[in-house]
């Protein structure tokens, strides 16, 4: 178990982001697990996905469920912590302590909102590297991470190649498609729908946004199933009842369903962040700082990678994986795959499925055995 | 298909490949040819395999394995990325095999390939005489569950590479293990091979 830290990086020099804006005193929450050993060489930086945080192997402080990721991380799992020194960081822009639209701006003494400057996946990198120079980390022995985890690990490979000793992206993409852009759009848009959001200026009110953050958490839900796991969970069963109400109250079990997730959703994300976060995965193309080059991005990438894609992800589906795998293997770069097969959506990643299990357990160990 | 893990076979391909060479296998099974040439030469290997628990097996030993298949994704591979390309047992299992051959030589300066010879006394005389479709220890499948699709045998393959420009340097003999000048077709050859390992490359225009 690990308790939750955060420290202030970028104190003296601010860093500047891609909006051109900088921001100084970048708060940053994150969770460790085991110990870094004598030769620094056993750190493993996980990076969370749009709505996940620190809280990897440690059971959340709202909502008390164990860590997100417990499947993967622990003692005897493929991120053995008796083995390695874990450190998940929650990024900039989150909202369960870093530096993000929630907290409070020290040059006005109030939150950010929506003064809080737009932010990318390039950015939340540059800040975990504050972080794992002030660990001192020098090479991190794996970074990984699935959907935007998966983004930031790209970015890892790309921007900070020589630190990087070994890579496992899972379930992500070189960049948004229009389809990804199109569904974060009608998340932010619900959210901005709801009057209670008021211009991202609800932090002292009683009235936060939460019904339009609901909604948006209900929308990305759905793309994180797949039709058939949807079908086999719900079909068209009735919720609590044996026929329809002819009204719109949930009639079926998907519909309570979904509104459970949005109910429970609101408690421990901050609508504002979600802004923020999906606007740097629609900014996000890994290739954009070299002419939309994906083979000069990694041309000096010399790490151990390990992609993986799940064959019933539709948000990002095995082409959009193996495109890295291409770009990989076009440079000579270490590269694996594997695709799973499961009918757990995009969400698998999260799952207990026992072929991921088993693939980075097998990577991380032998890579780490031939360091 | 049991051969190819004797080390007698995977040390013939050793003999054909020099040191540090980058190689791909394709079609690597549980990477244990990988391994081997790796011990043996210094290899910088890949490898490609359909078979996830086979690629699961790779991983965990280290092996840098793509999950792919060779009629579709040798074409992900950029012009003369490899030294040497190998497909053991592979070739008549694919669904287009003069393609995957001339993707193999594309990808690599050199290609390495190994199929069971259809043209063997043996398996001729199991048609001839009892007309059954031949079984035996490399061809251990009956014709209703063979994954094989493209059988052929050594005189077949001598035209398929002429046809695709595909030039032929050498050819095993895995009863003596010895490599061969290759000195053109003839009906010996394809009689008493139970299996056709060659060394080809690409004809240059």
């Amino acid at each position: 178990m690990s308790e939750n830290k955060i420290v202030e990086l970028a104190k003296e020099q601010a860093l500047v982001l891609d909006c051109g804006k900088s921001l100084k005193s970048i708060k940053t929450a994150y969770t460790t697990y085991g110990k870094l050993n004598a030769a620094k060489d056993n750190a493993i930086l996980i990076c969370h996905a749009l709505t996940g945080d620190q809280y990897v192997a440690s059971n959340h402080p709202i909502t008390k469920k164990e860590g997100w990721w417990s499947y993967i991380v622990g003692p005897e799992k493929p991120i053995d912590t008796n083995k390695f020194f874990v450190v998940c960081p929650n990024v900039i822009g989150g909202c369960m302590g870093s530096t993000g639209p929630k907290e409070v701006n020290s040059e006005t003494g109030k939150e950010y909102g929506t003064d809080f400057p737009v932010i990318t996946i390039a950015d939340m990198v540059r800040a975990q590297k504050l972080l794992i120079d002030y660990l001192g980390i020098e090479k991190i022995f794996c970074v990984t991470g699935g959907s935007m985890g998966g983004m930031l690990v790209l970015e890892w490979l790309s921007k900070f190649p020589e630190m990087v000793h070994s890579a496992i992206p899972i379930a992500t993409a070189t960049n948004h498609s229009a389809q990804n852009i199109a569904l974060n759009e009608l998340a932010r848009q619900s959210i901005m729908a709801d009057p209670n959001w008021n211009s991202g200026k609800y932090y002292n009110s009683d009235n936060k946004p939460l019904k339009g953050l609901s909604v948006a958490r209900m929308a990305a839900h759905i793309s994180y199933l797949s039709k058939d796991a949807l079908h086999s969970k719900f079909g068209r069963n009735l919720q609590d009842k044996n026929s329809l109400d002819y009204s719109f109250d949930a009639d079926f079990q998907i519909e309570s369903y979904l509104r459970h997730q949005g109910f429970t959703f609101v408690d421990r994300f901050d609508a504002n962040s979600y802004l923020y976060i999906t606007r740097a995965m629609d900014y996000f193309d890994v290739s954009s700082s070299n002419n939309g080059s994906l083979i000069e991005s990694f041309k000096n990438t010399s790490s151990k990678v390990l992609c993986i894609s799940f064959t019933s992800d539709w948000l990002y589906p095995t082409s959009e994986n193996k495109k890295i795998v291409k770009v990989f293997n076009t440079l000579g770069i270490n590269v694996s795959f594997i695709e799973i097969e499961t009918d757990g959506g995009h969400d698998s990643f999260l799952l207990e499925e026992p072929k991921l299990f088993e693939a980075m357990q097998g990577f991380i160990k032998s890579t780490y055995e031939n360091l | 298909m049991s051969l190819i893990n004797e080390k007698k076979d995977f040390k013939i391909i050793a003999d054909l490949i020099p040191a540090k060479s980058s190689v791909i296998d394709v079609g690597c099974n549980d990477g244990s040819l990988l391994e081997f040439l790796k011990e043996e030469k210094n290899i910088d290997g890949r490898g490609m395999e359909i078979d996830q628990q086979k690629v699961q097996l790779c991983l965990s030993k280290g092996i840098s394995v793509i999950e792919g298949d060779a009629d579709l994704d040798l074409y992900d591979y950029p012009d003369n990325l490899f030294d040497y390309s190998i497909l053991t047992y592979t070739l008549q299992a694919t669904k287009s095999p003069k393609n995957v051959l001339s993707e193999l030589v594309r990808i690599s300066g050199k290609a390495i390939i190994s199929f069971p010879n259809f043209g063997h006394w043996k398996i001729a005389s199991s048609l001839l005489l009892k007309r059954k479709m031949p079984i035996s220890e490399k061809l251990s499948y009956s014709w209703h569950e063979t994954p094989n699709l493209h059988f052929c045998t050594i005189n077949d393959f001598i035209d398929l590479c002429d046809e695709a420009g595909i030039r032929i340097e050498k050819q095993a003999n895995l009863k003596t293990n010895k490599l061969n000048k290759f000195n053109g077709k003839n009906l010996l050859n394809s009689y008493f091979n139970e299996v056709g390992l060659f060394l080809v490359s690409k004809i240059k225009n």
